[in-house]
């Protein structure tokens, strides 16, 4: 390799030039082709809605954490540890925070979201439904200048999200009247939004029979 | 080689030596001050433990940037000795000796009077400080000159300890091998593999032939077995660094702010530690270099024993500089100049020798960060998985302060909090569980398609097909599936607390699952599988 002395350049360019990380982080393969660019932006948001919505949260979240990523987890006191767990999230990267006493605009939720996303990649929140705006653009511009990423579970409010994942059609199986057990659910999750024009589908597992996320054959 | 070594630069820095101060990092304790000490405070405890042993002590919080700046005084009073130093941390810089000690009249003087200088420069003002833990000591090579310094350091008269020329071996000999991790050259396994096969002393493990030790532990045993044998003069793990691999700016326009500089700088090192990389090597020793349009320079040698990693080397940059032009009197030009030259470098074998046990970038951001949310939210509103076991979702694994958990412990012992250790807890409900695991059971009723409520039997058997279910406060949902029951008998022999319960799967119209118990013929949705 040559000699690394750099040609002549100026310095503020250098300042803006890229960090090294990658802008997108990855998402285990049959959520890939739900998000608009395969993965999860750095610096974006996304929602999961419906009734497997902690579900779909904890399916996205796990290839990042499972990488090395740190996973905060905001005003969801009934996070299933276990679930998260058997979807591939390792524990030891996992922390919940629990935003005081909420306030109307929700200030107290986006002081302690803006304190989280300055250390956490992945962030999986529900967002207050009366979020101010000027506070909502607060967090907004923290997460894009910390580049994480917020997964919201619920209606995202006031946060502007790239996609909204909808898992549609669940079908348990492996229960009847009084026999067997919750096996698997099937559902066909609808990716729209902002950034996804003509809105997507994939039929999964979610959970499958091994605890995790699976594309259906 | 001289060492100055400060055990506890980090109170000293925050002015904390009079009173009884604890600084913490990661929930471990860093640094503490002698009255803590005194009430047995030791570094490398957990934050629980010493606050058990010194309830009533400040607890501060670890700023490498903080004991960097105020170290900078420190090292200017030891450069007028002799500029070539090299820096290890804040609190802990060595130099060669030999020269200055001729022109100084001998070592024992030359230690005396960098000891005075060191104690003038870290308290300015005529603060009398209490210069409790430092330490300066003369020895041949680094780390029998580091190990002086340590011991020196409970000489509390002259603090200064010097080893006669070529006895740096005999000096070493009855010294305990834990100083190899304490000076950062050997990782806290190899130390307690080598307690756990009898070798306690550095004579002991000097006595071993070379060849045997790197046979049986590697290239870190053989690196130890040099130090241990004081053979460490000149460096020779390490390889000659190949000259291309220095890294260099230049600038058109002189730079004075100190913000694009370290920005400069991580650009360098993440260059350099990405060539370095690309060809198995990991840098121990960097020169950084800047240098004004009028000539003023800032050069300073950096160690670290484990190696230099890009942010580790950005640190450091960021100190120098800031020490450099924020002195007295400050800067008469703008940066011209910037080089990253790698000074010493070793095979990087994968295997990362870190103090700290292995915290990657993310996982120091994230500490931080949840330091800083408890100060915001609350001990109680930051939590942490721990593993606690049971039969029920809220009991398997339970929420606990992030305060009372070492964050960095998965990485020393495998993963002790997470489940994967412990086996399916015997009477749990298999794969796969539920996402939403309700903290404060919410009622139910249960009732068969003529509206009768259903009644279970002692040993859980339903008295009807259930039909309809009310989730708490929620319309009434029709059962499309149920499965169950899985009894359990909890403390039987308890009179008190015995429980019997029995737990049902039910799934209603809208597609969802939900865990859901029966305990005196009252129901309780446990958890949610959402």
């Amino acid at each position: 390799m040559s000699d690394a002395a750099l040609a002549r350049s100026d310095v503020t360019t250098l300042a803006r030039s890229a960090l090294t990380r990658s802008r997108v982080l990855p998402v285990v393969d049959p959520l890939v082709a739900l998000l608009p660019d395969g993965g999860l932006v750095r610096g974006r948001a996304v929602s999961c809605r419906g009734t497997a919505s902690m579900s779909l949260a904890l399916a996205l979240a796990v290839q990042a954490t499972a990488g090395g990523s740190w996973l905060a987890v905001v005003d969801l006191p009934t996070f299933g540890l276990e679930a998260a767990a058997e979807f591939g999230i390792p524990l030891e990267r996992v922390v919940r925070v629990d935003p005081p006493r909420p306030g109307p605009t929700g200030d107290t939720w986006a002081d302690v979201t803006a304190a989280v996303l300055d250390g956490f990649d992945v962030v999986v929140a529900r967002v207050p439904p009366r979020l101010g705006a000027g506070v909502a653009r607060r967090v907004q511009s923290r997460l894009r200048s910390r580049e994480a990423v917020i997964i919201t579970i619920g209606p995202p409010a006031t946060i502007a999200v790239d996609a909204e994942l909808h898992a549609t059609e669940p079908a348990w199986e492996g229960i009847a009247d009084g026999w067997g057990h919750l096996r698997g659910r099937r559902v066909t999750v609808t990716s729209s939004g902002r950034r996804v024009p003509r809105p997507r589908r994939a039929a999964l597992w979610l959970p499958g029979p091994d605890g995790t996320v699976a594309a259906i054959t | 080689m001289l060492t100055v070594w400060w055990a506890n630069w980090p109170i000293v820095a925050a002015g904390a030596t009079r009173i009884t101060a604890i600084v913490l990092a990661a929930n471990r304790v860093v640094a503490c001050s002698p009255s803590a000490a005194a009430a047995g405070v030791a570094i490398g405890q957990k934050r629980r433990t010493a606050q058990q042993r010194c309830p009533g002590a400040a607890l501060l919080d670890h700023d490498p940037d903080r004991d960097a700046r105020a170290f900078e005084p420190v090292v200017r009073a030891v450069a007028r000795f002799t500029p070539r130093l090299e820096m290890v941390e804040p609190g802990w810089l060595c130099v060669e000796s030999r020269g200055p000690s001729r022109y100084f009249g001998g070592d024992e003087r030359l230690a005396a009077s960098i000891v005075e200088a060191v104690v003038g420069a870290a308290s300015p003002a005529a603060d009398d400080i209490d210069a409790c833990g430092l330490g300066v000591g003369i020895a041949d090579g680094r780390f029998a000159s580091a190990v002086a310094a340590r011991v020196a350091a409970e000489h509390e008269s002259t603090r200064t300890l010097v080893v006669a020329p070529a006895t740096s071996r005999a000096f070493l000999a009855p010294q305990p091998i834990g100083w190899l991790h304490q000076t950062g050259e050997a990782d806290a396994e190899l130390i307690s593999l080598f307690s756990r096969l009898g070798l306690h002393r550095l004579e002991t493990l000097a006595e071993l032939t070379r060849a045997v030790v790197a046979d049986r532990f590697g290239p870190p045993g053989a690196h130890a077995h040099r130090l241990a044998c004081a053979d460490d003069d000149r460096p020779s793990l390490a390889q000659e660094p190949p000259v291309e691999r220095t890294v260099e700016q230049v600038l058109d326009e002189p730079v004075v702010q100190l913000q694009p500089l370290v920005f400069l700088g991580k650009r360098l090192a993440d260059q350099l530690v990405a060539d370095l990389a690309l060809v198995g090597l990991s840098c121990t020793r960097v020169v950084i270099t800047a240098e004004t349009e009028f000539g003023e320079r800032s050069e300073r040698a950096w160690y670290r024993a484990a190696g230099l990693s890009a942010p580790a080397i950005v640190e450091r940059i960021r100190w120098q500089l800031e020490g450099w032009v924020n002195q007295p009197g400050g800067l008469a030009s703008g940066v011209v100049l910037f080089r990253v030259v790698p000074d010493e470098v070793r095979h990087d074998g994968g295997d990362q020798l870190q103090l700290w046990g292995g915290l990657s970038e993310a996982d120091e951001r994230a500490v931080r960060a949840v330091t800083r949310l408890t100060g915001l939210a609350g001990e109680h509103a930051v939590l942490v998985p721990a593993w606690q076991g049971g039969r029920l979702p809220a009991d398997r694994y339970q929420w606990i302060p992030a305060t009372t958990a070492d964050l960095t412990e998965s990485r020393d012992d495998g993963r002790s909090r997470s489940r994967q250790q412990h086996g399916p807890y015997p009477g749990s409900l298999p794969i796969p569980s539920p996402a939403i695991v309700l903290d404060e059971a919410v009622p139910a009723v249960v009732a068969d398609k003529e509206g009768a409520p259903v009644v279970v039997s002692g040993r859980g058997e339903l008295d009807a097909t259930p039909a309809t279910i009310v989730l708490g406060e929620r319309e009434p949902q029709e059962i499309t599936g149920w499965a169950g029951p899985w009894p359990v008998d909890e403390w039987w022999w308890d009179e008190r607390r015995h429980r019997r319960l029995a737990r049902f799967q039910f799934v209603t119209a809208d597609g969802t699952a939900h865990l859901v118990a029966v305990e005196q013929q009252r129901w309780w949705v446990l958890a949610s599988y959402a």
